[in-house]
């Protein structure tokens, strides 16, 4: 699962540098408000990204990870 | 364009000239009583409205909050005999507004750089809180409309009209339709919409007495056929000042428009408050 792991980090990278919101995150950052400030729209754009390229998402199955910890965690299940 | 010959000012007054043939002089929706009425009549009855749910009168000092380029600003000045201070995050904006109101020999309308969602004017220090189609593009609402309250003078008015959301949106539909809403963003900037519970909710939670709540879903959906018109109308004129890709966003976020003003997702709402005197 390390590598999907790993793909689902490419994918929010990607996301983020399209959606011009390049900043330095860890684990702990929050995905929303004062972390990478993702916005509900957002959020559906990094949910069907996320599934384009791994198959799944957590979003769309109901989990919406609050940081980019729970939303790699997804794919370590 | 390239960055070294960007110029903020002249971006922006090409951005205002193509959003003036689109939207009409006023830049904002209309009030339609019937569909065949002109756009000009529609704009300025929205406007009429704002004026009454604000029962402005001679002297007052209100505040303009999101002032665009000042023509609402300008209008109840000359008609109502009021003082206006119009605030906008855009220098460029207010340089405009400034250099219209000075060319029309407009006093009493003045313009400030100031965040609606954080003034910094004095508590108390005007009589009526003018919002006019602004809102929307404040993420935080609640901010918005505690500054207006904190400014009002006991026994004043705050004002708000804008596009509203009708219904909640479930994140699964919200994904199914991200390239509609997709549009929207790249057409209208970054806005998201509230219900007007919530706005009287924020007014009320503030401390503020709110007596109208008006829904004018129906009476603004007009406007996107005649926005079509001004569109097929003024084609070369906005495609040479906004490119070809920003009035192709502009046409098709019509459409998009439409479905959720019929399918009962977005509409356009007023909402008046007092401060208990």
């Amino acid at each position: 699962m390390e590598n999907t792991t790993s793909k689902a980090g490419e994918v929010l990278d990607r996301f983020l540098a399209r959606a011009d919101k390049v900043a330095p995150y860890d684990r702990d950052t929050s995905l929303y408000a004062e972390g990478l400030g993702l916005d509900s729209l957002e959020t559906a754009e990094l949910s069907s990204m996320l599934e384009d390229d791994l198959g799944t998402d957590p979003f769309s199955v109901g989990i919406m990870a609050q940081t980019v910890g729970e939303l790699l965690d997804f794919y370590e299940a | 364009m390239t960055q070294e010959n960007y110029d903020p000012a002249a971006h922006y007054d090409r951005v205002t000239e193509a959003w003036g043939l689109l939207l009409g002089e006023e830049l904002h929706w209309g009030v339609f009583s019937s569909p065949d009425e002109p756009l000009a009549q529609a704009t300025n009855e929205l406007t009429t409205r704002m004026i009454s749910a604000s029962r402005l009168s001679p002297g007052l000092r209100v505040l303009d909050v999101g002032c665009g380029s000042g023509t609402p600003a300008r209008r109840i000045a000359t008609e109502h005999g009021v003082e206006v201070l119009g605030i906008t995050t855009s220098q460029v904006g207010i340089d405009a507004a400034t250099a219209k109101t000075a060319a029309a020999g407009i006093s009493g309308v003045t313009f400030e750089q100031r965040d609606g969602t954080d003034n910094q004017l004095p508590d108390e220090s005007f009589d009526r809180a003018w919002v006019l189609e602004s809102s929307h593009l404040m993420p935080d609402r609640q901010a918005l409309v505690s500054e207006c309250a904190r400014v009002l003078r006991p026994g004043g008015r705050m004002a708000l009209c804008d596009i509203i959301r009708r219904r909640d949106i479930p994140f699964a539909e919200l994904r199914e339709r991200r390239e509609d809403f997709a549009v929207l963003r790249a057409g209208y900037g970054a806005a998201r919409m509230d219900t007007l519970e919530q706005y009287a909710g924020y007014a009320e939670s503030v401390g503020l007495v709110v007596d109208e709540v008006t829904d004018l879903t129906t009476e603004t959906l007009p406007t996107l056929d005649k926005w079509r018109e001004t569109s097929a109308q003024h084609r070369d004129e906005v495609i040479s000042l906004i490119g070809k890709e920003g009035y192709d966003t502009f046409v098709i976020s019509l459409d998009i428009l439409e479905g959720f003003w019929r399918d009962g997702t977005l509409g356009y709402g007023l909402i008046s408050a007092a401060k208990p005197a």
